[in-house]
């Protein structure tokens, strides 16, 4: 179920947009209660590479990919930072979701296997064939066909759970969705 | 006068723990500028930095205690014998992570070549420029409220 849905998602939302709340929890320490914190926005992507991530609370941050340039506006510091997404996007949760034409590209990143279903959504784990990475594995939840959640657990136990509502798939975005202009006199950082 | 209480939540007698944004900018020299989310809790003397990246996975913990300081990365871990010596290692910029402790709980520090500028403490935010030795450098913390 889960496999299948995904196969579906990647080969018929070629685009889509929706809400997302995204719940931190970082590795629970001796004695202390494991700590998390909650953020939400909005997500737009637009395959083969584009996505957006518009980060509105507790504070604003802008993650872009345009298809060459992963860009991240963090609207606070007024800092604009600037990496090649060769370099970066590979084996990420965004890859998955936005970024693969199809499952047999997923598979040069990801090992994929069928995941039990749970919370009335159907799951598919990815694992990064990368060992050194930051990732240690992505569950990625569908609702039938719609993309309801990700659940993202790195190689330090932090577990990051992403949840979409109102996804709607291949919807025309306006033009510009997935382009970025620094503002002026903010810093920018070519890494 | 009395001491500035130390600000953040408490977790130890005198440790503190802060989390929040940080940026480093180094002028003309991209590779040593990043920013960052961040969790720092302990003291100068044992603690932890944890380092996230945007869309929340955790890019790096550094941890430390008397002659011991170690950086665990996604593959790798770096070890030093002073957290100082790590952060400049990992980072390759100086960030002055003991002194960050005291500007964090209001307590203008000095540090040899920085100006910190604590005005703003109360809205969350810090920032400290390293005026010597060159390239300048410019660090802005912005704590999450």
């Amino acid at each position: 179920a889960g496999l299948e849905s995904l196969e579906n998602f990647v080969r018929s939302a070629h685009s889509g947009s929706a809400d997302f709340t995204q719940v931190v929890t970082a590795p629970a320490r001796e004695g202390q209660q494991a700590r998390s914190k909650t953020s939400s926005g909005t997500f737009e992507f637009q395959r083969p590479n584009r996505f957006r991530f518009h980060y509105q609370k507790p504070f604003e941050q802008v993650i872009v990919a345009d298809g060459q340039t992963l860009w991240l506006h963090d609207l606070d510091l007024n800092q604009v930072t600037a990496r090649s997404q060769s370099q970066v996007l590979g084996a990420t949760p965004a890859a998955l979701v936005a970024a693969a034409p199809d499952l047999a590209a997923l598979r040069k990143d990801f090992e994929l296997q069928e995941a039990p279903q749970r919370d009335g959504l159907q799951w598919v784990q990815a694992t990064p064939r990368a060992r050194d990475g930051q990732l240690r594995s992505v569950l990625v939840g569908f609702r039938g066909k719609e993309l309801a959640a990700l659940e993202i657990l790195d190689s330090f136990g932090q577990r990051s759970v992403m949840t979409f509502t109102g996804m709607q798939p291949n919807v025309p975005l306006p033009a510009g969705t997935f382009q970025f202009k620094p503002p002026a006199g903010a810093d920018v950082l070519r890494q | 006068c009395a001491a500035p209480l130390r600000q953040g939540a408490q977790d130890g007698a005198t440790a503190s723990s802060w989390s929040g944004r940080l940026a480093l900018q180094v002028q003309d020299d991209a590779r040593q500028s990043f920013s960052a989310a961040f969790e720092l809790r302990g003291r100068p003397e044992a603690g932890e930095l944890r380092l996230f990246n945007p869309l929340g996975g955790t890019a790096g913990v550094l941890t430390w205690s008397p002659g011991r300081a170690v950086l665990e990365t996604g593959g790798q871990t770096r070890q030093a014998a002073s957290l100082e010596e790590l952060v400049a290692q990992a980072t390759g910029s100086p960030i002055p992570v003991t002194a960050l402790f005291d500007w964090l709980a209001g307590i203008d520090t000095p540090v040899p070549g920085w100006k910190a500028d604590l005005e703003q403490l109360a809205q969350g935010r810090i920032r400290a420029q390293r005026l010597a030795p060159p390239p300048l450098a410019d660090l802005r913390v912005v704590l999450d409220r």
